[in-house]
């Protein structure tokens, strides 16, 4: 991988906060989603080359 | 009450086995150990850190690891919060150290390294991988081309099994 463009300055900025409930739920969601895709995508693959 | 936001706004420079010296090229391998309360001595805004790091250790809910040159611990090359949630591994913040960052950085490399490591615990604590984070705006885009990580709605960002596959299997394959 090669060397990413640099910017010329980083800058951060934090107030801290946690995740709102929405947001965890949200992220939730998307990795029982992101799970489920993946496990179908396998089992075609091994259908596939059965 | 007004919730004020937190976004992960770092710049991954390079994605390395290890730390890289800018000027030289040269590698150096790397530790990533969490820290404890003496190291926050010289982690303060005074000394050129952005965030409040000895507040971010006394949170309850979050571990604040740090990376440092093998043989060379005492000094901090960067830290990172993280939290373990039910189904995966939250970012709270991540900062390279102030002569990390800029144009005139030391060591590139310490965000992916730091990083890569939140996913490694993300396997070990059976979440395949899974770590999410909010990003700056202006930075998904950065974070989706160099990471890998997943843009699932306003600032929220998931790195995935396979994305972590691969930050993982760059950092600490051997």
């Amino acid at each position: 991988m090669g060397l990413i463009k640099e910017p010329r300055d980083i800058d951060f900025y934090v107030d801290p906060r946690p995740l709102t409930k929405e947001e965890e739920k949200r992220i939730s969601d998307f990795i029982k989603a992101d799970k489920k895709k993946h496990k179908r995508r396998k089992m075609i693959k091994i259908n596939t080359n059965a | 009450m007004v919730m004020k936001l937190q976004y992960i706004d770092i710049e991954i420079d390079k994605l390395t086995n290890s730390l890289e010296n800018v000027t030289t090229g040269d590698s150096f391998q790397t530790d990533i150990i969490i820290t404890d309360q003496n190291d926050f001595e010289f982690i303060t805004k005074k000394d050129g850190w952005l965030f409040n790091w000895k507040d971010e250790f006394k949170k309850p809910d979050r571990d604040v690891y740090k990376l440092t040159i093998v043989n060379n611990q005492k000094v901090i090359q960067g830290l990172v919060s993280l939290s373990v949630k039910a189904d995966h591994v939250y970012m709270h913040l991540i900062e390279s150290a102030p002569f990390n960052r800029g144009k005139n950085k030391v060591y590139a490399g310490v965000p992916g390294n730091l990083v890569a490591f939140a996913c490694k615990l993300s396997f070990q604590r059976g979440f395949e991988g899974y770590l999410s984070f909010l990003s700056k705006t202006n930075l998904i885009d950065h974070y989706e081309k160099t990471l890998g990580a997943i843009h699932t709605g306003g600032q929220l960002m998931v790195i995935n099994t396979n994305a972590a596959l691969k930050l993982t299997n760059k950092y600490f394959d051997k």
